[in-house]
């Protein structure tokens, strides 16, 4: 048994070699401007930032932001799905030229792969209405009343884990709207006290809502994302960052958490 | 999206499913036959490495293969995850298939082989005839079992992004939140397809069945 | 002047210490029924592996008519040809129907057509009385009559001789006439047949020769009548004396 589990380790340790030993010279841009095509690793299980829609294609917050990357850099966009897990090994390995699938940095998958520029920074926001009497300084405070969110979203994953999970909020307290709407007029009916969503197209309701203020702001649940890049191919790395700050400036992302982190 | 879409979304994986395991499947035992033939007729130093091959095989999880060989090997040879997946749960279930077919063999063998000999028959003409169509019948039953354990085994290559049935059903559950179903709804699949494998080789053995009286 | 068709000479086999036979030297001539009788572990069976090539002899020489066939590069499986074994398990091939069992050798040893072969087994199974039961598959089959295929599955390659090893050991008593049947007829057509068995009515009846063996030893060798009237040693009058004892008190159970 022993001696299996050793022979494992061995061929783990010989593949985990091969992978390391090999180096790409040239940059992985050439290729991708010669071949005129991008081949971009997502696993589409992650709404709103990447999933399926009915017709079961690609869609997302970061399927739009890739098409639209890919767009300016002038090539054709092919898309593999793989499971989460799977993406940075796949990229380091070279089947995938780069892969968007709301990464975080890790200083653990720094080791082996590189990260472009964060082209979005997932803020949450807490927003009551005029007539809330309670008091939310800091985020924690509003397991004392009456939630809304959006289901499934990161900030649903952040009031499961840090609120429902430890016992502090009733799950009876939690409602999960289907779109973030919806939770913003429970919220001016009174049905709600207080609801969380991502900064930006909450920041979009609110201006709508003159009923509506935002009482709380910070990051929470997601932070800062990137785009997974091959380690180490500088002339890739710069043209993505790029391509990202551009397209930040032109507000292109922030039009894009509007449409996706709202409806 | 109607129940019907959703159910057909999950199954348009079955095809990756099929392929998969028609791909695993035979060539697992192609090579699992020839080396039960090594490993039993070839000498003392061939079976010592047919037993090693088996042993590897069978004491690696598959999942590591798959990764070993689609992310690690076929860095050289642009494998695609369908035939990397499919490859490597072949050379895995040809370790059980050679021990299969060796067991077989040998419960063929001996008596059998001799009484080829005696007639004139040379090894090989002995091993073709008299052996291997008996010891093919005796292998339906277990290899039955193991077609089920690769069709089980084909969901694994979801994890190179493979659209087979698990993966589709992931991203069905993420989008529509009704993951439950969508797990339920590639357990059915899954059952159906070892139910009907099952069920088509039971029928085979009882075809095959050497007649005799009670 | 007698034609020899099998001469063994000088013949040994152990396995490691243990001695099964030595210096065994055992002449057939053309025709003969050679019956060897003897108590259980004496080395008959090994004996005839040997002649067959199934087993190979640690030291002396076999010949089958004039070629030696313990000669180094003899082709086993042409020698095997010539040579009809019949197992006291029958060793049919379970797979096969009776015509089958009997064909196989015809086609693939002999490359005869499959028409050809299939009326050349069609006339040896008629010949062991089973030409109704050819489409029939051993486990459909009595003992009596897969040991009748076993014959007939031999027979079919034409041997110059034919081995027969306990051929009736494996069977019920009401079924060893039948093969016994068999036998005798074939020895009456001029076969030639060396025979290992308990049947002692059969050895007297059919045998030219006797050969008592004992602990890897050829004892003595005679006609029926010297062996079973006038044996030279006590050994075999002893051996003689307590089977026919056993096997009349079978013979009187089974009735």
């Amino acid at each position: 048994m022993k001696k299996r589990f050793l022979l494992v380790v061995a061929l783990v340790l010989v593949a985990a070699m091969l992978v390391g030993c090999t180096s790409e010279s040239t940059s992985l841009l050439d290729k991708i401007k010669d071949q005129k095509k991008v081949v971009v690793g997502t696993s589409a299980d992650y709404p709103p930032y990447e999933y399926i829609d009915d017709a079961g294609n690609k869609t997302g917050f970061d399927i739009d932001l890739m098409t639209e990357i890919a767009k300016r850099m002038g090539v054709k966009l092919e898309w593999v799905d793989m499971p989460f897990d799977s993406l940075v090994a796949a990229v380091d390995s070279g089947k995938l030229d780069m892969s968007i699938s709301c990464f975080n940095y890790d200083e653990e998958r720094d080791k082996t792969v590189d990260f472009s520029e964060a082209y979005y920074t997932t803020e949450d926001a807490f927003v009551v209405s005029s007539a809330f009497t309670g008091s939310i300084v800091k985020p924690e405070d509003a397991a004392n009343y009456k939630v809304g969110v959006q289901s499934g979203t990161v900030q649903d994953g952040w009031l499961t884990d840090n609120l429902v999970t430890p016992g502090l909020l009733p799950e009876a307290n939690l409602s999960r709207y289907e779109r973030v709407d919806q939770a913003a007029l429970d919220l001016a009916n009174g049905r709600i006290d207080v609801l969380m969503g991502d900064y930006v197209p909450v920041q979009a309701l609110v201006a709508q809502n003159p009923d509506l203020l935002i009482v709380y702001n910070g990051v929470l649940s997601t932070g800062p994302i990137n785009i997974v890049l091959p380690d180490g191919d500088v002339e890739l790395k710069a043209e993505v960052d790029r391509i990202i700050k551009e397209l930040q400036a032109e507000g292109f992302i922030d039009q894009l958490a509007v449409k996706y982190f709202s409806e | 999206m109607d129940f019907g879409q959703f159910i057909s979304y999950i199954a348009s994986g079955t095809i990756y499913t099929v392929g998969v395991t028609l791909i695993a499947l035979p060539s697992g035992l192609l090579i699992g036959t020839m080396l039960a033939l090594l490993y039993v007729y070839g000498g003392k130093t061939a079976a010592r490495v047919m037993n090693l091959y088996s042993t590897i095989f069978r004491g690696i999880p598959p999942i590591v293969l798959l990764f070993i060989l689609f992310f690690a090997v076929s860095k050289g040879i642009n494998l695609s995850a369908f035939w990397a997946g499919s490859l490597s749960l072949g050379m895995v279930s040809s370790a059980y298939q050679m021990e299969i077919v060796r067991g077989a063999l040998l419960s063929v063998s001996g008596d059998q082989l001799m009484g080829a000999r005696a007639v004139g028959l040379g090894r090989l003409q002995a091993i073709r005839y008299v052996v291997l169509p008996q010891a093919v019948r005796l292998a339906i039953p277990p290899w039955s079992n193991e077609a089920a354990i690769v069709i089980k085994d084909s969901s694994l290559v979801y994890a190179l992004g493979v659209p087979e049935i698990l993966r589709k059903a992931q991203l069905i559950g993420a989008s529509s939140q009704r993951y439950l179903l969508a797990y339920l709804s590639a357990a059915v699949i899954y059952f159906l397809l070892v139910f009907a494998t099952t069920k088509l080789l039971n029928m085979l053995e009882k075809k095959l069945a050497i007649p005799s009286n009670p | 002047m007698p034609k020899p068709i099998l001469t063994i000479k000088n013949l040994t086999k152990t396995y490691g210490e243990n001695v099964i036979f030595q210096h065994l030297d055992l002449t057939v001539n053309e025709g003969d029924t050679i019956v060897i009788i003897g108590p259980s572990g004496t080395g008959k069976s090994t004996l005839l592996r040997c002649v067959n090539l199934l087993t190979r002899p640690n030291d002396g020489q076999i010949w089958l008519d004039d070629m030696e066939i313990t000669a180094k590069g003899t082709d086993e499986d042409q020698v095997r040809q010539h040579i009809g074994m019949v197992f006291q398990n029958f060793l049919l091939f379970n797979h096969l129907t009776a015509l089958g069992n009997v064909k196989l050798g015809l086609t693939r040893v002999k490359k005869m057509s499959d028409e050809a072969a299939t009326k050349k087994a069609m006339h040896e199974l008629a010949r062991v009385g089973l030409a109704d039961r050819a489409n029939h598959y051993p486990g459909q089959l009595s003992g009596g009559q897969q040991q009748r295929v076993g014959i007939a599955r031999a027979l079919a390659m034409d041997p110059r001789i034919m081995l027969f090893d306990e051929p009736t050991s494996a069977l019920d008593p009401e079924l060893i006439g039948e093969v016994l049947e068999v036998m005798r007829q074939l020895s009456l057509d001029g076969m030639t047949m060396l025979v290992v068995t308990h049947e002692m009515g059969f050895a007297r009846e059919v045998a030219d020769r006797i050969v008592f063996m004992e602990k890897g030893y050829i004892v003595e060798e005679g006609s029926p009548d010297e062996m079973f009237n006038h044996p030279k040693f006590p050994r075999t009058r002893e051996f003689l004396w307590k089977i026919t004892e056993l096997y009349g008190k079978k013979e009187k159970d089974a009735e």
